[in-house]
């Protein structure tokens, strides 16, 4: 089986050759910037550097997917928010959102009609076309987006919606609403360009920062009217321990669940059922950037015996990460 | 708030019926403080100010802050701490204090005693201060001043704000490793300026052996640690005798 084949496989049900191993998130390190020959910040705002650095997933991990964008700028930008460079004195890192955001709770968030056009986001279509001619149908291409809710929480900053979540719940919809539309378009626009498969990443939605109960009643319809209107298969990632959430995740209709180790894979299988794919393996700051190979696989073991069927970075990649324990994850997966 | 020696109830706080009930304790037999507490406990920073006004007509403030102000944030802790509340809640009660606080620092005519100042911020390039809002929230309730340099501070102006206040200790909180590198710049220049405090450093990024790997670095695993470890640095505790008794 190529890759591609082989992640189909287990989104069919069927046996793969081997498990498949790649990552619901960035999986950009500076050691695969050396070898792919592209750096930071082009990386994250031009079209050919940030495919080279994506397909590195594959031509230097052995990956399944390549995966990408590397932060989660794009679709807050073309909505308004002003990016802040990742640079923090000489090293380059991963673009946030400037403060101030743009609106207030009691503004009405507007979807700009060229939104496809604005920010970053053609370099990013771009990009993916780049990355389809060049692996062609042998692996699997994973187009990014950003969860409603995490959106909202750009244009609101993290505070103000968090307090909004209790005081002025209704107050959310329409900044959830446009949240929901930026990652649909956006995904769409992903799939025309040559994805595969869409990541939709939703930190801000984790039981870590808003209570379940906000979740279940606010943003699942929006990541249910979402993933409704995605052809491709949909991964959903939520950082943090989402087990307070996870039966509500496996009813948004994403077909693949990615979570972190700190998330029980055993319950996600209870709640979701046989039906849910389940993705992860180790965390990415505490084992993947600080541990070494043996702590890597043995992890990566763990999460594979309580259930993970798609082994994975638990979240995005800290860009420090040495090569040999991203290698290392693929050395578990060819043994499954 | 009593910091908890034992975690298990926090890797329960999720457990398989995920509806975790609980009720607020009473904290206080008088009706007009357990009122009070009642809109802290309730993230009322709306509502709590006519409350804490009518209190003052018959009660000193200081008493409202400890006993109602403060009995109700520390209920408002041991809620989060019990996996009942989130942090929106957390958040929502802090205000709520910090309302009623004021409103009583106003009638005394000058601010209320604190323990001792602890200088609290977010690392550059980081601009997800949630895990120092619930920090910063916890000292507060536990009576220390917080000197908050919020989020996305450079190294320098974290060693400048301690050389300024002298706080018994410092906090860093991280979620990117590619921020937390701060860290270390930040202990060794304390520690070049004559500055031997605690420096607590937590966040999602954020594991023990990495903050044990240098000077001053003490590993917050979880916010509700801050306010014993502050209560440490104020009975004059080292960072190294802290880091024994806190990690490891």
């Amino acid at each position: 089986m190529n890759s591609k084949e082989r992640v189909m496989a287990v989104l069919n049900h069927q046996k793969p050759d081997r498990m498949p191993c790649f990552g619901a998130n960035s999986t950009v390190t500076y050691e695969q910037m050396e070898k792919a020959g592209a750096y930071w910040p082009e990386g994250h705002d031009e079209a050919e550097p940030m495919a080279k650095q994506a397909m590195a997933a594959h031509t230097v991990l052995g990956f399944d997917a390549v995966r990408l964008p590397f932060c989660q700028t794009f679709e807050a930008v073309a909505l308004g928010c002003i990016r802040k460079p990742g640079k923090i004195r000489e090293i380059e890192g991963i673009p946030g959102i400037e403060h101030p955001p743009p609106y207030k709770l009691d503004d009405t968030p507007v979807f700009p009609a060229d939104f496809l056009s604005r920010g970053y986001i053609p370099e990013l279509l771009k990009a993916v076309e780049f990355i389809k001619k060049e692996l062609g149908d042998e692996v699997l291409i994973v187009g990014g987006i950003i969860g409603p809710f995490t959106i909202a929480g750009s244009l609101l900053d993290s505070v103000p919606i968090l307090k909004a979540t209790f005081k002025a719940p209704q107050k959310i919809r329409p900044f959830l609403d446009v949240g929901e539309k930026a990652g649909t378009a956006l995904a769409k626009a992903l799939i025309d360009a040559g994805a595969d498969m869409i990541s939709c990443e939703d930190m801000t939605a984790s039981p870590e920062l808003i209570h379940p109960k906000t979740y279940k009643a606010y943003e699942m319809e929006y990541q249910r009217k979402q993933f409704d209107a995605i052809s491709v298969p949909k991964i959903l990632h939520i950082c943090g321990n989402v087990d307070p959430i996870i039966e509500w995740m496996g009813q948004t209709g994403a077909d693949i669940l990615s979570l972190e180790p700190k998330a029980s894979a055993q319950l996600a299988r209870d709640k979701c059922g046989p039906e849910a794919i389940l993705m992860g393996g180790v965390d990415t700051a505490t084992t993947l950037f600080m541990k070494d190979v043996a702590t890597v696989k043995q992890g990566c073991e763990e999460s594979v015996a309580d259930g993970i069927q798609i082994l994975a970075p638990g979240c995005a990649v800290a860009p420090g990460t040495p090569t040999e324990n991203l290698l290392a994850m693929v050395d578990v997966a060819k043994a499954h | 708030m009593k910091v908890l020696d034992d975690f298990s109830n926090i890797f329960k706080r999720y457990d398989l019926d995920l509806e975790v009930t609980g009720e607020a304790r009473t904290v206080s037999q008088d009706s007009a403080m357990q009122e009070i507490a009642q809109f802290v406990v309730d993230g009322d920073d709306d509502g709590i100010l006519p409350v804490v006004k009518k209190a003052l007509e018959s009660k000193s403030p200081i008493d409202i802050i400890n006993d109602a102000l403060i009995a109700g944030m520390n209920e408002v802790s041991r809620l989060w701490d019990e996996g009942i509340y989130f942090l929106p809640q957390v958040i929502l009660s802090s205000d709520a204090m910090n309302v009623g606080i004021a409103e009583c620092e106003a009638k005394m005519g000058k601010a209320m005693d604190r323990k001792s100042k602890v200088v609290t911020h977010t690392a550059e390039g980081d601009i997800h201060d949630i895990g120092q809002v619930i920090v910063n929230a916890l000292l507060n309730a536990n009576g220390f001043e917080v000197v908050n340099l919020g989020a996305d501070v450079p190294v320098e102006k974290v060693v400048a704000a301690c050389k300024e206040h002298r706080p018994v200790m410092v906090t860093g909180t991280a979620l990117m490793t590619t921020t937390m590198t701060a860290f270390p710049k930040i202990g060794h220049q304390l520690k070049a300026a004559g500055l031997n405090i605690p420096f607590i450093c937590g966040g999602g990024a954020v594991c023990e052996e990495y903050v044990t790997s240098y000077e001053l670095g003490v590993w917050g695993k979880e916010a509700s640690q801050a306010p014993g470890m502050a209560e440490d640095a104020t009975s004059g505790e080292s960072w190294e005798s802290m880091r024994d008794k806190w990690n490891g």
